[in-house]
């Protein structure tokens, strides 16, 4: 059987807008805290897991391998594991099985982020996340995704807006009290989040955390090494994680399924049959506030829809009865991507140790979780931490590792504002990076199709769906598909978005209406644009058609359907 | 190492430089559907876990890992990816099933690289960004730099390196999937055009497409769904510096240190001895050399010699690169570590066809990642005869 793993050490950099360090630096400081907090030096470590988002955000191909020796890893055994945002919690979960197969003893498990580094705007990585031939070409930004699916989860129960942003203030207020934070502020109010800028109804600036640089980096160990390295190690319970589909667009985006799976699987592990009971504090992932309650609901911590409820009587407080995000979670200290999932994890040792400061929740919590969520609104990592009964934590040692000054920063050439955007001090490359990617069996003639003015689908005759978009298997029961069908050119507006800015935050002349819409006659449905409407006029639930583009302007691609409008209009 | 872990399934799919007109995903199902077939299994309920292995810049996609669940069968499971060669992701199965969290595990990687248009660039992509890229180099030349130093290092030869692909694009003709079987022999080699001196152009293996899917298993399954089990005997990996002003030029330090945890936990004394045969990277044909002397089958010049003497063929004593290798079959970028473990795999069985290796019990696997990256991982693999009954 699997040997007991525990965390026993973290630290983290500061996280801030743009780091004077490169990501090597980074990772290099967060680790050095981490080894510093447990009294470690890196010949103890057996092996290094790394994690960090898309290589876009640093502008390296095959990142971790360039960040390697920054995070320890000259000489050892090492791996860059990456399941998009769900990454940082996954990095400890790595952790886990590296030293549960008895592969390792000790394992520096580091996650690292730079954002600044992408002009114009980090949100340039995530243009190439869609699906490369029938989603890129509708030109969509990242914003889209959640807005559709915050308005899904916000139609679904009739929630109130004021709920949700109860989730903003409490975590910006809660990381008042961090000290590597970026954005902690302790007088934000609701008021504040509900008057900030409207970006892609019905997402808020303030909704939504910030781009952000920094590394977090924990120690993990087997039984053994950890009873000798600390008498107050945090063990690793129970760990989960679960990908969904990647066909988004077919699913219903109102609860995370995924989420679901991965807190079974880790609470099964942990031995947790009641998490509601059993589980005293709780790190979910919260890059927007909606997101955090929609993850309180998958990690069956709350009935579906009731999480809201829940924000606005204080109940996810820091001394309320189910604390969340009490670090001040993504919205608060900030969300370099990779690295704030691992801080979740840090979160939960200082927190269990008793060493979180003027962060500590009350009443000497015994467990914990902390979830991660990632990729197409598809992916969700969960961790179980507790610590021993007996080893009460002292309430009086404030000791999170943090780099508070880089220590090398005075010592470098640390480049202004100016400087870094004139570009006369940074080292500038653009990747000449072209792709022409095949559509392949199934939506080549899906395109075709386009071009003839038909949607096409496919019929899986086992369980009975016809899927579009098309593909030569069916996902679910695992086999070939049987037939092309010729679906319905209508559908029904499943979540809409009234978008006001483009990908790099600029604002758009005139909003843009972005819908998944499922597509009558089938099963599937498409992301794509709709026209010929005024954006009060739109409703989830509004019959729609697809507009073509005269026949002689068609090329075989999804914009081909120049947009959906409702239905009968002229 | 308990539970001990076998590979129980094996399934392939392209392996063609271009494969127009299938996408991707189809090219991983029709791999995936046969590896499922092989190992007898259904993988919406019997396989534990997933792993998959991609680099971004490669697939043209940020977060790559969105688009894989569905065609493996995988949807609404435990699915990861690791940013790695195929062989990373083997040895991350081996831990999952070791750890206690499956018992069953696909690992699966592909290479749609014939979609990438500037692939030069992409792959220069991966030089420092301050200190290198400014330079204007492409990871050819740093190819060239690390054969002249191993050259040096080693006193062998070009002549040595040719001999090299000539051998691998040869066994090609014996291997039904290699997409680049040739007749070749060392003069052509010497006559191919410069590359970054003393790297020749039939030095280089050439780009392919395909898809390997692996179903790994826990000794008690194994068992039960095979009755010709590859076990995985012991695995290591190991990076080394990333940085060209402090790797270690001309030496495979990282494959080194790799093969010695594999074999540690293989129990394998005299590697020399006990292997039967060696699938290794030779992206350029010097690198064949290079590991086989780090994998520690022999010093520079004993391999040297075995090269000579035809003792590296399919009927010498220690057959390397029997399938053609990747210059032989292709370079499948993040997939040629399960390339190699494929072969091992169909060897082991004795389903290598005309290119059956006589006497295979052990076989050992090895992987480099692209330049300039040092990373490397080893495998150790036996037939039931090979791992002791």
């Amino acid at each position: 059987m699997a040997r007991r793993v525990a965390v026993v050490g973290a630290g983290m950099t500061k996280f801030v807008r743009r780091a004077q360090e490169t990501g090597k630096e980074l990772s290099w400081e967060a680790s050095r805290a981490a080894l510093d907090s447990c009294e470690l030096g890196l010949k103890d470590v057996d092996a290094v897991c790394l994690t960090s988002a898309p290589d876009a955000f640093d502008g390296v191909h095959m990142k971790g391998e360039y960040l390697s020796d920054g995070a320890g890893a000259f000489g050892k055994p090492f791996i860059r594991t990456y399941v998009g945002g769900g990454s940082g919690v996954f990095t400890a979960i790595q952790a886990w099985y590296t030293v549960a197969s008895g592969m390792a003893d000790v394992v520096l498990a580091v996650a690292e982020e730079k954002m600044s580094s992408t002009q114009p705007h980090p949100q340039g990585a995530f243009l190439t996340i869609f699906d490369n031939i029938l989603e890129r070409p509708l030109g969509p930004n990242l914003l889209w995704i959640f807005a559709l699916e915050m308005n899904r989860y916000m139609n679904a129960y009739g929630l109130d807006k004021r709920d949700i942003a109860a989730v903003a203030v409490k975590n910006k207020r809660n990381a008042a009290d961090h000290p590597a934070a970026l954005l902690g502020q302790g007088d934000i109010t609701i008021e504040d989040v509900l008057a900030s800028e409207t970006l892609a109804w019905p997402v808020q600036r303030l909704d939504v955390s910030p781009i952000s640089d920094g590394a977090v980096a924990v120690i993990v160990a087997s039984e053994e090494a950890a009873r000798r390295i600390t008498d107050r190690p945090v063990w690793i319970d129970g760990v989960g994680w679960n990908l969904d589909t990647a066909y988004w667009t077919n699913r219903d985006l109102v609860f995370p399924e995924y989420v679901a799976n991965a807190a079974r699987m880790a609470y099964d592990m942990a031995g947790i049959t009641e998490p509601r009971k059993q589980i005293h504090v709780a790190e979910p992932y919260d890059p927007f506030d909606y997101k955090e309650l929609h993850h309180l609901e998958g990690l069956l911590l709350f009935d579906r829809g009731k999480a809201p409820e829940a924000a606005r009587d204080g109940v996810l407080n820091r001394d309320g009865d189910l604390p969340s995000c009490p670090s001040g979670g993504l919205l608060g200290v900030g969300n370099p991507i990779a690295a704030a999932g691992l801080m979740k994890i840090a979160e939960l040792f200082w927190q269990l140790r008793g060493e979180a400061g003027a962060r500590q929740v009350p009443g000497t919590p015994e467990r914990g979780v902390a979830q991660a969520w990632g990729d197409l609104m598809q992916v969700g990592t969960v961790v179980v931490m507790g610590r021993d009964g007996a080893s009460a934590p002292t309430q009086a040692t404030p000791a999170l590792s943090v780099i508070q000054t880089p220590p090398f920063a005075t010592a470098g050439h640390a480049l202004s504002e100016e400087e870094f955007r004139s570009a006369t001090g940074a080292v500038e490359h653009d990747l000449d990076a072209r792709y022409a990617w095949d559509a392949g069996v199934a939506i080549g003639r899906f395109l075709d199709g386009l071009e003839e003015g038909l949607i096409l689908g496919r019929e899986c005759r086992s369980c009975r769906r016809i899927l579009v978009p098309p593909r030569m298997f069916c996902e679910r029961c695992f086999r070939g598909t049987d037939a092309w069908v010729e679906v319905e050119q209508t559908g029904i507006v499943q979540t809409f978005s009234i978008c006001h800015v483009r990908w790099d935050m600029q604002p758009l002349d005139e909003p843009e209406i972005p819908a998944v819409i499922s597509i009558d006659g089938s099963d599937g449905g498409l992301l794509h644009m709709l026209g010929n409407v005024a954006p009060d006029d739109v409703s989830v639930g509004l019959a729609v058609e697809a507009v073509w583009r005269p026949e002689s302007e068609r090329t075989g691609s999804i914009l081909d359907i120049a947009h959906f409008r409702p239905r009968g209009e002229a | 190492m308990e539970p001990r872990v076998a590979v129980v399934g094996i399934g392939h799919a392209g392996f063609v430089p271009i494969s127009a007109g299938v996408s991707y995903k189809e090219l991983m199902y029709e791999a995936a559907q046969r590896a499922y077939f092989d190992a007898g299994i259904d993988p919406r309920t019997e396989v534990d876990s997933f792993v998959c292995c991609s680099e971004d810049l490669i697939e043209g996609t940020s977060i790559f890992d969105e688009y894989v669940p569905d065609q493996l069968g995988a949807m609404q499971r435990p699915v990861q990816t690791v940013a790695a060669d195929g062989l990373f992701g083997l040895v991350t199965g081996m831990m999952l099933i070791r750890s206690g969290i499956a018992s069953v595990v696909a690992v699966e990687a592909h290479s749609k690289v014939s979609d990438v248009r500037s692939l030069g660039a992409v792959e220069a992509f991966a030089l420092d960004p301050v200190l290198n890229r400014p330079l204007g180099i492409s990871t050819f030349t740093v190819a060239g730099l690390e054969m002249n130093a191993f050259l040096e290092r080693t006193g062998l030869s070009e002549e040595h390196c040719a001999m090299v692909a000539a051998k691998n694009r040869t066994n090609a003709l014996d291997n039904p999937r290699a997409a680049y079987p040739a007749r070749l022999v060392t003069e052509d080699v010497d006559d191919s055009s410069p590359v970054s001196w003393p790297l020749r152009e039939l030095e280089l293996a050439e780009r392919a497409d395909g898809c390997i899917v692996l179903v790994l298993a826990a000794e008690d399954r194994a068992r039960s769904l095979t009755e010709a089990p590859v076990w995985l005997l012991g695995a290591g990996w190991s990076s080394g510096s990333p940085t060209l002003e402090s790797r270690m030029w001309g030496e495979a330090d990282s494959t080194t240190r790799a093969a010695e945890a594999a074999y540690r936990r293989a129990g394998i004394q005299d590697p020399g001895e006990e292997v039967d045969l060696a699938e290794v990277d030779d992206t350029f044909a010097f690198r064949e050399l290079q590991h086989l002397e780090a994998l520690g089958l022999g010093e520079a010049s004993d391999v040297a010699a075995m090269l000579e003497d035809g003792e590296l063929d399919v009927d010498g004593d220690l057959p390397v690169n029997a399938s053609g290798g990747s210059l032989g079959q292709g370079n499948l970028f993040e997939a040629n570590g399960l390339v190699r473990v494929l072969e091992c795999v169909e060897q082991l069985r004795g389903e290598a066809g005309e290119r059956q290796v006589d006497e295979a019990y052990v076989a050992v696997a090895q992987s480099a990642r692209a330049m300039p990256s040092t990373s490397a991982a080893v495998a150790v693999l036996a037939n039931d005869a090979g791992a002791g009954g």
